[in-house]
């Protein structure tokens, strides 16, 4: 089983894009006994070097980003109250009446909701668009509200965790699961060396990525990550995308990237032989970091696998205990697949 | 303050499911005031001269608003329908407890951005609550009409302002406590009854009954009112920290009303006003045309984001409406008995 107390430590770590510092230092602590090299980078990439057992004949470089989604702040009203602009693509109903923590301290305050009470009755049935919400911590006015919070604070929602029945919800899974993920093999004793990158900025344009894939400068690459299953009772068919509880997801296709064949292939025999689910998905949706890899200096073999997980930007996302453990399998089989050949 | 409404913020006591809180105000109140429970459900605590002439009845409504499950589908799915006016543009992906035979978390289903542009319009028929549990564990843990809450943690702002969900109403509950506790040992001239009544977010129910059954000589209702916020007319509001909004209305006894208004200047607690051409909106409509009539006024705690998970009052509010209703009762109220 995964350390599942260490991915609520990842989860409840707050780290937006541009602010991934407690996520990185939670990293750093865990896989310092265990990695040969550690390098923190100029954007604030974790490059780790661990060696296996053999030295392969290619570089393979494992991948999973820091940064999770949600808000900065960009004005401080008169009336005390916060405007902010989300980070990384959030629906507006996401926002809308959330619990949330603000800057290094978290402090508590709530996104604001005028009460239906005084809407129209079509106002009722739409959410309100995320710039024009405002965020309440109580202050009595601008001077007030200065003395707590400055522009460009990060925000993240205030959710709960928990681990229970074989299911987790937590803010953040996408995608502190792919860190977990990488922290597991650093720890473990490998086959063949490898290469880790823990990167930022994902969510605002897969930028960390980039700058991680021109450094180590791999031939191929596993992406891992947490991906939008929708397997809901109003979505049909092929709309699910992928399901939770069918397994590790293999993407061959998505807005960023056309996978690798072969390794796709491979990731999916992987799974075969361990014994764990593996599915693919059913539309061509998301992206990640495998966009800005597979495209890095040369091009770098990039397969992505990643974990179903419903209400991905949003304050409580949901995955399966059995799915985690399936992509843990498969991305550690298919990396000793890549580096065997 | 903070204490009361940490025991009172609970998940426990949608309308319907009041006696839920039973307890813990039996706790609240142990003590300092005679509590039990009437046919509908409400919590009644005695308090005073229980043969004296006059007889005075402080109201808040103890239920909160949630969802009650209606249907669980074959794959675990469950669909739920709002009690009370639950505000449903806060629902898409927040977290939910169903108070089951176990205690389960879970989601309220919502679309993600590559099937929806967050557009849709939202419908009191759609919403789908998701447990990530199959279907038989999910069908032996959670049966249909078991209350669905909005999860929410009390949290503590900036200037005594709390926000949590449950504040609409158990802010007025806490209220009444804090106001019984300041009554404790004290003789009052007249016989009190605290009401902690049921469902006022659906009809109005306890109020009524509690009405008819006390038959008092008058009556004040504590409930939120709205705070200024944004999109909130001024008219309608009153500000957080104001401490406390008296409501002027036809329905109202002018007597009760003008006792409240008189007590605040005298005891220098500021306080701000809301006028209505009609009804309040509160329990007060029913109580105050109960048996023959009895004369009713209503102070209300300021909230903003009524009726969301986000509710949000002031403790000071709180504090001094709580005085300024033990000094009322004190002087044995406003009508002659």
């Amino acid at each position: 089983m995964l350390d599942y107390e260490l991915l609520k430590k990842l989860c409840t770590a707050d780290g937006i894009s541009g602010d991934e510092e407690r996520v990185r230092n939670i990293i750093i602590e865990e896989i310092t006994p265990y990695a040969d090299k550690i390098t923190v980078d100029n954007m604030g990439n974790v490059l780790v070097f661990k060696k296996g057992k053999q030295t392969p004949k290619q570089k393979l470089l494992i991948s999973a980003h820091m940064d999770e989604v949600g808000f900065i702040v960009t004005d401080i009203l008169d009336n005390g109250c916060i405007k902010f602009a989300s980070v990384g693509g959030i629906n507006d109903s996401a926002a809308f009446a959330k619990q949330v923590k603000i800057g290094k301290n978290g402090l508590s305050g709530v996104v604001n909701a005028q009460p239906i009470h005084v809407l129209k009755a079509d106002e009722r049935k739409k959410n309100p668009k995320i710039d024009s919400l405002q965020i309440d911590i109580g202050a009595k006015d601008k001077e007030d509200a200065k003395k707590y919070v400055s522009l460009g604070d990060s925000i993240v929602f205030d959710a709960p965790y928990e681990n229970k029945n074989g299911r987790i919800i937590s803010k953040a899974i996408d995608d502190r699961f792919g860190c977990l993920v990488l922290i597991e093999m650093i720890k473990t004793e490998l086959l063949y060396d490898m290469y880790f990158s823990f990167v930022v900025q994902e969510e605002i344009g897969l930028r960390g990525a980039k700058a991680a894939a021109f450094t180590i400068a791999p031939d191929s690459a596993i992406v891992v990550e947490a991906t939008t299953a929708a397997d809901l009772p109003s979505a049909e068919n092929e709309k699910k995308v992928c399901c939770v509880g069918g397994g590790a997801v293999v993407s061959l296709m998505d807005r960023a990237t056309i996978y690798d064949k072969q390794y796709c292939r491979l990731a999916f025999e992987a799974a075969e032989e361990q014994g764990v689910k593996v599915q693919t998905k059913t539309m061509i949706a998301g992206g990640n970091d495998a966009g800005a890899i597979h495209s890095s200096r040369g091009g770098v073999r990039t397969v992505a696998v990643s974990v179903p997980c419903r209400y991905l930007h949003a304050s409580s996302s949901l995955i399966a205990v059995e799915d985690a453990e399936a992509v843990y399998a498969v991305v550690k089989a298919t990396a000793e697949k890549i580096l065997s050949r | 303050m903070k204490k009361i409404l940490k025991k009172l913020c609970v998940d426990q006591g949608l309308s319907g499911c009041e006696l839920e809180m039973y307890d813990t105000v039996k706790e609240l109140l142990s003590g300092i005031a005679a509590v039990a429970h009437d046919t509908s459900g409400n919590i009644i605590a005695a308090m005073g001269d229980q043969n004296a002439e006059k007889h005075i009845m402080l109201d808040a409504h103890i239920d909160r608003i949630g969802l009650i499950v209606t249907y669980i589908n074959d794959e675990g799915f469950i669909k739920a329908e709002p009690v009370g006016g639950m505000d449903l543009r806060a629902l898409p992906g927040s977290a939910v407890t169903i108070r089951g035979s176990e205690t389960v978390l879970g989601v309220i289903c919502t679309m993600p951005p590559h099937l929806s542009n967050g557009d849709d319009e939202l419908s009191k028929d759609k919403i789908w609550i998701d447990t990530g549990l199959p279907a038989d564990q999910v069908k032996e843990q959670i049966s249909l009409g078991d209350s669905v809450i909005v999860y929410s943690q009390l949290r503590e702002l900036l200037n005594h302002n709390i926000a949590v969900s449950a504040l609409d109403n158990r802010a007025g509950c806490a209220v009444l406590i804090r106001c019984a506790q300041k009554l404790k040992d004290k003789k009052l001239p007249c016989r009190l009854s605290l009401v902690f009544s049921v469902q006022e977010e659906t009809s109005e129910l306890g109020a009524g009954t509690a009405a008819f059954s006390l038959a008092p000589d008058e009556a004040v209702v504590v409930d939120v009112g709205f705070a200024s916020q944004d999109g909130v007319p001024s008219e309608k509001s009153g500000k957080i920290g104001c401490g406390g909004i008296i409501s002027i209305s036809p329905v109202l006894s002018k007597a009760v009303t003008d006792k409240m208004i008189n007590l605040s200047k005298r005891l220098n607690l500021s306080c701000d006003y809301e006028v209505t051409g009609g009804g309040t909106g509160t329990n007060a409509d029913k109580i105050s045309s109960s048996k023959g009539g009895i004369p009713t006024g209503v102070i209300s705690i300021p909230e903003k984001n009524m009726h969301t998970q986000v509710e949000f009052v002031s403790l000071d509010d709180m504090e001094q409406i709580a005085e300024l209703l033990a000094i009322y009762v004190t002087e044995g109220g406003a009508v002659n008995a």
